[in-house]
């Protein structure tokens, strides 16, 4: 393991009963950087994060964050560490200003400098005019906001950041992705988790792509991208049930993969020009009509279809 | 100093819920006050204002030999001519009449009639040979005493003054009756001076009569402090309400305030401390302290205010100190317990009208069962059962001054029951968490 690395991982993997939740997760990632695990709901993502964190203890593996064992040395990793959890988790009946002051001092931060850095992640979250209202009278994009303003406190070298854009207003979620990225410029490692693929795509340095608690895929965009050439994206919906055609146009010329997902059919195939006209034929055949069309280039929801059969689910 | 900081932030939290601060100070000040008020009227001017006891005397006393005694101490004495008047005008006195609203009849039949109708409490019937029996030193002179059986004080007050007065006057017989068996036939003379003497000193012991039935009206004391004697009689009756209340809702505080542990998991704040270099004890550690310190507040507080309200006397400082520190480690350990037990707050319902209901209810049984007889020992037994009746224990027995010593055994006992709690709490949080 080399020293630039800010997180390595070694074959993570947790147990729940029969479930297995993480399957022998390996993963680096290098300082300053933002790095991504996408993937559905329940792909475990979480539960690697959880273990990052020292929440849960790994059955199998381990993983070094600024070089501290999560397994031998929590209070190290967790020194260095800031996390932004799905939910927020704040003292609602707490002003914003008290919520940080005490997690400052859990952090152990005390005196004059827990005063100054409070105002700091104030200003950073641009919630100084309103420090002195409590929580429980923010709206969501605000209490958002004072959830990653507490992981800041520290001045954390890594912070890990579980799907912090779930449930919010498109406004607070592009507030959000541009702290990200700030928090990138200012020298930190960013660990995201997300289902979203447009935000992993537009942050990442480097993204691994989890499925049933296994990394399926792992590199840049680009990269990722290569694994499934040149291949268009056609996503269509048909006027009658899409299991009746999907069928069909797996056997269609030109055609590599086909996924339905609550009526929308996505399509990978080599050219789209030469797909389309065959996919009508079908449908035509069966007894549908193609009701809409769009087609894309490559990107992660691509990658994702191609190596699982499945579209990401949202 | 984190465990302080943890401790502060939830007692924040405490103390800015309304509905907690209610439940805390609120409920057990009202709820006393409720009594307080309600044994309000019984303590003002202290006295009790005992109806007056309707009574119908049927005198049919025919008199006998000449009544030759000084009657100048008995009310309405001289007017007597015969024992029957005397019994008669006894009960019209002035100073009896707030207890006895006496008529009377012309004969025993009108006299029960008006018992059996309701409109007489009880009828005495003077029988035609009253005064010529007690002159006769061996003959029983005897009043027929007829009362509603539905009835209790009134008919008793009128029995315990008729039986009294009548006890006195029998004296006098016994009295004569020694004195012929043992005196030769010379001073027989001596015997009018006898009975003239003992007669005098019992007629005079008989004129107090009311004064001694009714002690609990106490003028004199009246006199003195009317203000002071109704502040004592009140303290009295809600000081060991209000330690019920306190106790009661201490442990109501307690099992609320350490329900913070879960209410925290549910609100990710909890897995979120976890995630700070803030070791999991000391995490716990601040959590209980925070109960144990809310409690403290709350009965502190209690204590001090209460006295400047309803006027409690809790006893002497140490006593008081022992039972409070007994109600505090009690009632924190037992929610700490409490709480452990719980998968989440939803099951909190449960605990809160339940297992905090009953066993409070248990432990407060001494105080309601206090005024009965052989209630009382019973009731203090099965409070024992509870924690909460060892932490009444301790407020009574620093109320009713009982030596430091009872007070300490009894502070051990709860801090016994505090250990078992704690330890078996502190556990499984530790197991849960871990």
């Amino acid at each position: 393991m080399t020293t630039n690395h800010a997180i390595q991982v070694q074959n993570l993997q947790k147990t729940f009963g029969e479930t297995q939740a993480v399957q022998g997760v390996s993963f680096e990632v290098q300082e300053g950087e933002i790095f991504s695990l996408l993937g559905p709901n329940g792909a475990g993502k979480t539960t690697t994060i959880s273990m990052l964190c020292c929440l849960l203890r790994p059955d199998e593996g381990d993983a070094l964050i600024m070089g501290h064992s999560i397994r031998h040395e929590a209070m190290g990793v967790k020194s260095v560490l800031g996390v932004v959890p799905q939910e927020i988790a704040l003292y609602e009946d707490l002003t914003a200003r008290e919520n940080l002051d005490f997690w400052g001092k859990m952090y152990g931060l005390r005196g004059a400098a827990l005063k100054t850095r409070v105002a700091e992640v104030l200003d950073i979250i641009g919630l100084s005019d309103r420090a002195n209202e409590r929580v429980g009278q923010y709206s969501g994009g605000m209490k958002r906001r004072v959830n990653i303003g507490v992981a800041l406190l520290h001045k954390p070298k890594v912070i890990y950041m579980d799907e912090p854009t779930v449930g919010i207003d498109p406004q607070s979620r592009r507030n959000i992705l541009d702290s990200v990225v700030a928090l990138k410029q200012q020298g930190m490692t960013v660990l995201y988790t997300t289902h979203y693929m447009e935000e992993a795509q537009e942050l990442s340095d480097h993204i691994a792509i989890m499925d049933h608690g296994k990394l399926i895929a792992g590199g840049t965009h680009a990269e990722l991208v290569r694994i499934v050439g040149q291949m268009d994206r056609i996503t269509l919906t048909v006027n009658v049930e899409a299991e009746k055609v999907v069928d069909a146009w797996r056997r269609v010329e030109g055609v590599k993969q086909v996924a339905a997902d609550n009526g929308v059919i996505t399509v990978l195939a080599e050219d789209s020009n030469r797909a389309l006209p065959r996919l009508f034929d079908s449908a035509n055949a069966h007894g549908a009509r193609i009701a809409s069309i769009d087609i894309q280039v490559p990107n992660l929801e691509s990658v994702f279809l191609h190596l699982t059969g499945r579209a990401l689910r949202d | 100093m984190k465990i302080l900081d943890i401790a502060l932030k939830d007692m924040t939290r405490s103390f800015r819920s309304m509905f907690a601060v209610i439940f805390m100070f609120g409920i057990p000040l009202l709820m006393t006050g409720m009594f307080y008020f309600m044994f309000g009227d019984i303590a003002s001017g202290g006295e009790f204002n005992l109806p007056r006891t309707k009574v119908i005397v049927a005198n049919l006393d025919k008199g006998g030999p000449k009544f030759q005694v000084n009657t100048k101490n008995i009310p309405g004495g001289a007017k007597a001519n015969t024992m029957g008047e005397l019994v008669v005008n006894v009960l019209q006195s002035e100073r009896v009449t707030e207890l006895v609203d006496l008529t009377l009849a012309p004969d025993a039949e009108t006299a029960r009639a008006a018992v059996d109708g309701q409109r007489a409490q009880v009828a005495l019937i003077i029988p035609p040979d009253f005064s010529k029996q007690f002159a006769d030193v061996d003959g029983h002179a005897v009043i027929e005493f007829y009362q509603d059986p539905t009835l209790t004080i009134g008919p008793g007050v009128i029995r315990a003054f008729l039986n009294r007065f009548m006890d006195g006057m029998a004296g006098v017989k016994i009295a004569v009756n020694v004195f012929l068996d043992e005196a030769e036939a010379r001073d027989q003379a001596l015997a009018g001076v006898v009975v003239q003497r003992y007669l005098d000193i019992s007629l005079a012991q008989t004129e107090n009569i009311e004064t001694k039935l009714l002690d609990t009206r106490a003028p004199q004391k009246k006199e003195k402090s009317a203000e002071e004697e109704k502040q004592n009689i009140l303290a009295r009756i809600v000081t060991p309400i209000m330690g019920g209340m306190m106790i009661f809702y201490a442990f109501f505080t307690g099992t609320s305030t350490a329900q913070s542990i879960l209410k925290e998991e549910e609100e990710r704040t909890l897995p979120r401390l976890f995630t700070t270099p803030t070791s999991q004890a000391t995490i716990l550690s601040g959590k209980l302290l925070a109960v144990f310190l809310t409690v403290l507040v709350q009965v502190v507080t209690l204590l001090i205010i209460s006295p400047i309200i309803f006027g409690i006397r809790w006893g002497e400082f140490l006593s008081v100190a022992v039972a409070a520190i007994g109600i505090i480690c009690g009632a924190s350990s037992f929610g700490i317990f409490v709480n452990s037990m719980l998968k989440n707050t939803k099951q909190s319902g449960v605990i809160f009208g339940g297992v905090l209901t009953v066993t409070g209810m248990l432990g407060m049984i001494s105080v309601f069962a206090a005024g009965s007889s052989g209630g009382g020992q019973l009731g203090e037994t099965v409070s024992l059962i509870v924690p909460q009746g060892w932490a009444v224990r301790g407020i009574l027995l620093a109320v009713n001054h009982a030596p430091i010593s009872e007070s300490f055994l009894n502070m051990f006992a709860l801090l016994v029951w505090s250990a078992i709690f704690f330890v078996i709490g502190v556990w499984r949080f530790n197991r849960r968490y871990a």
